[in-house]
């Protein structure tokens, strides 16, 4: 009956006083949203950046480090150390344990996007996110030597259609001055969205690749030593060299085995790298700073709630003649200073109410935008088992920090006498 | 000090003591000779009027009898219980229990209805709800009609209500569930004479008919016409 009096009184008290708790909630309900937002986005991130690449079992590349390897075939960020011959590309090709080979060759841009050079296996058997296979939103993958297909945030940022002619640019870059002007490429087809770097890369054939640099040996064109459509149709485009190849083992206990093979190659320094291994070491890395952010954000929430607790102790100044009152209508010490511990706990648990509130409208507003500007695709999902702690935490430590102005009610009560009112 | 304690007055109905107060003695500082205040014995059912200048020690002989405060020596036994051999939390209890409190200002919760003011006593007390007839509501209700506060003051915010309305809320407050005992501390110094006159006429009558005795502080002795029994605090100190 006591506990009913207590929320009756602890209720009518925050009403009482709304206007004033209304901004501390809002301010508890902002750092509650950015905590959960930031916990929320780091899972998701993760998500989306762990499941970048998937299926492919060995990264292929010219002697390098594992991180600068993957970072420019699945990234997209940085160049290649060196290219690997085309023969050496063949003879992995006849190793019969390698299940499947998608050679990639890398170096041009298309307004700041790269340029990947390939062939109907990256289509076949790229994997990304939970083993998912590419997909294309309009048209076909590429057939003839100017086919281009488009990463779906390069069709949409640049708003390109099937059927269009684009011109690459030589070199990476946003800003190239030297461009492929002879040899246009048509747009036959558009990837479905993925959320991986593989939204911001246009791809054609290796021929392609080959046939847009005849001319180009010195690094620009040679006006009439460049091809033009009709030149190239007829002619044969076999590459003297590729970037990288993503590897697919067939049985995947050899895939050791395999790496170590490729990685004393005789012919020629070559690196073979796991990428679920390089992923998580640049996750590492990464995370580091996710982690600052979370910790910081830790601190906001806590800033907040001793904000609270300092409005608590300004009104208990104001509640000394209430207090008085129900001291000595036979309240006791522990029920008044319950009311402390209730009021801030509600306000709390209003803030965490408030904060899922905005945190679901602000992401379903907010996911189409991150799509669209950062390839991220974050979907609204239940919270896991670590956010739901986080979030009752809050009401926790807004349990423990009330402590303080409860104990000192409870205090100042017990030696109250009849009709008086605390002192301040 | 004198006690002039007069037990004829012929309104008890039960032969309980509502108040009996015996060597009763009090020292905020040990190194002082502690202050003594006068015996009591007063009927259930029975008004005793305690006449006392400020610095006569009313506030701690209030806070005394109603258990807030240990005396040094002496007893208080309140409808024929000691309270100071209960424990603290069963001291709280007793209060909440068999005594309403009229105090001098600040009545009221602000953040409560007047209403909630009035059955307040009935959430910390099964007893006092237990005695509300036929619901606790209504009880209030009654209360508050026989104090002649208007039926659309009832469910407002009591910040809002003139002082003398809110001394009447208190003393509805005090009554209901007819508790043993009613300890008010100058509550009509804030009103005027008719009102003053008005508010004691209402409280003694409503509590004659509960059985409840009411222990009225004051320091303006015109009001004890009003009581039975007078007592005057001198603020002794032995």
């Amino acid at each position: 009956m006591k506990a009913r009096l207590a929320l009756t009184l602890a209720m009518a008290s925050l009403w009482h006083r709304k206007k004033v708790l209304a901004l501390v909630c809002l301010t508890l309900t902002l750092s509650v949203s950015l905590l959960l937002g930031i916990q929320y986005l780091r899972t998701e991130v993760k998500q989306s950046f762990t499941s970048t690449i998937s299926g492919t079992d060995l990264i292929v590349g010219a002697r390098s480090g594992q991180l600068n390897l993957l970072l420019y075939t699945v990234f997209h960020i940085g160049d290649a150390t060196n290219n690997i011959r085309w023969s050496t590309y063949q003879s992995l090709k006849e190793d019969s344990r390698l299940e499947w080979l998608i050679p990639i060759s890398l170096g041009d841009s298309y307004r700041g996007n790269r340029v990947v050079a390939t062939d109907e296996n990256f289509l076949q058997h790229f994997r990304y996110g939970r083993d998912l296979p590419l997909e294309l939103a309009e048209g076909h993958w590429f057939e003839g030597v100017f086919d281009v297909v488009l990463g779906a945030g390069v069709a949409r940022s640049l708003a390109h259609q099937v059927g269009e002619q684009i011109v690459l640019s030589h070199g990476g870059g946003r800003t190239s001055f030297s461009n492929h002007e002879d040899t246009p490429f048509t747009v036959t087809g558009v990837l479905a969205p993925t959320g991986t770097p593989v939204d911001q890369a246009v791809y054609i054939g290796l021929d392609g690749m080959e046939a847009m640099h005849v001319g180009w040996e010195s690094g620009v064109a040679i006006p009439g030593r460049t091809l033009t459509r009709e030149q190239a149709e007829d002619r044969d485009f076999t590459p003297d060299a590729i970037t990288a190849a993503f590897v697919g083992i067939e049985r995947q206990v050899l895939t050791f085995r395999i790496q170590r093979e490729i990685n004393q190659f005789a012919g020629e320094p070559l690196s073979a790298i796991l990428p679920g291994v390089a992923l998580s070491e640049l996750w590492r890395l990464m995370g580091q700073f996710e982690r600052a952010l979370l910790g910081i954000t830790g601190f906001v929430v806590i800033t907040s709630l001793i904000g609270l607790i300092a409005v608590l102790l300004t009104l208990q100044a104001q509640r000394a003649h209430e207090i008085a009152v129900l001291r000595a209508t036979g309240a006791s010490p522990a029920l008044i200073a319950s009311l402390y511990i209730l009021e801030c706990v509600a306000l709390a648990l209003a803030a965490c109410v408030l904060a899922l509130i905005i945190g679901m409208a602000g992401l379903s507003l907010a996911s189409p935008w991150l799509l669209a500007n950062y390839g991220l695709q974050i979907s609204l999902r239940p919270l896991t088992a670590t956010e739901w702690a986080l979030l009752a935490a809050v009401p926790v430590a807004a349990f423990m920090v009330a402590l303080i102005p409860a104990f000192g009610t409870w205090r100042q009560s017990r030696r109250l006498g009849f009709g008086e009112a605390a002192d301040q | 000090m004198t006690s002039k304690t007069d037990s004829t007055n012929n309104s008890s109905r039960s032969t309980e003591t509502a108040i009996e107060v015996s060597g009763l003695g009090f020292s905020w500082d040990p190194v002082q000779a502690p202050l003594s205040f006068p015996d009591i014995a007063l009927k259930r059912g029975d008004h005793l009027f305690l006449h006392g200048p400020s610095g006569s020690g009313k506030s701690t002989f209030l806070s005394l009898l109603a258990g807030m405060l240990r005396p040094d020596t002496g007893s208080v036994r309140l409808l024929d219980t000691d309270i100071h051999h209960l424990g603290p939390g069963a001291r709280d209890q007793f209060r909440a229990d068999h005594m309403g409190v009229i105090f001098q200002q600040f009545n009221l919760v602000p953040y409560l209805s007047t209403r909630a003011n009035v059955t307040l006593p009935c959430g910390l007390s099964e007893l006092r709800k237990k005695r509300t007839e036929p619901t606790v509501a209504d009880e209030a209700e009654r209360l508050l009609a026989a104090l002649s506060i208007p039926e659309d003051h009832w469910q407002r915010k009591v910040t809002r209500l003139s002082i003398g309305q809110q001394q009447r809320i208190a003393a509805a407050r005090a009554l209901i569930g007819a508790p043993g005992l009613i300890l008010a501390d100058e509550p009509t110094s804030a009103l005027d004479a008719d009102n003053r006159d008005r508010f004691l006429e209402l409280l003694l009558n409503l509590a004659h008919r509960h059985n409840t005795s009411v222990l009225f502080v004051s320091h303006d002795q015109s009001l004890a016409r009003h009581f039975g029994n007078q007592l005057e605090l001198r603020g002794d100190r032995t």
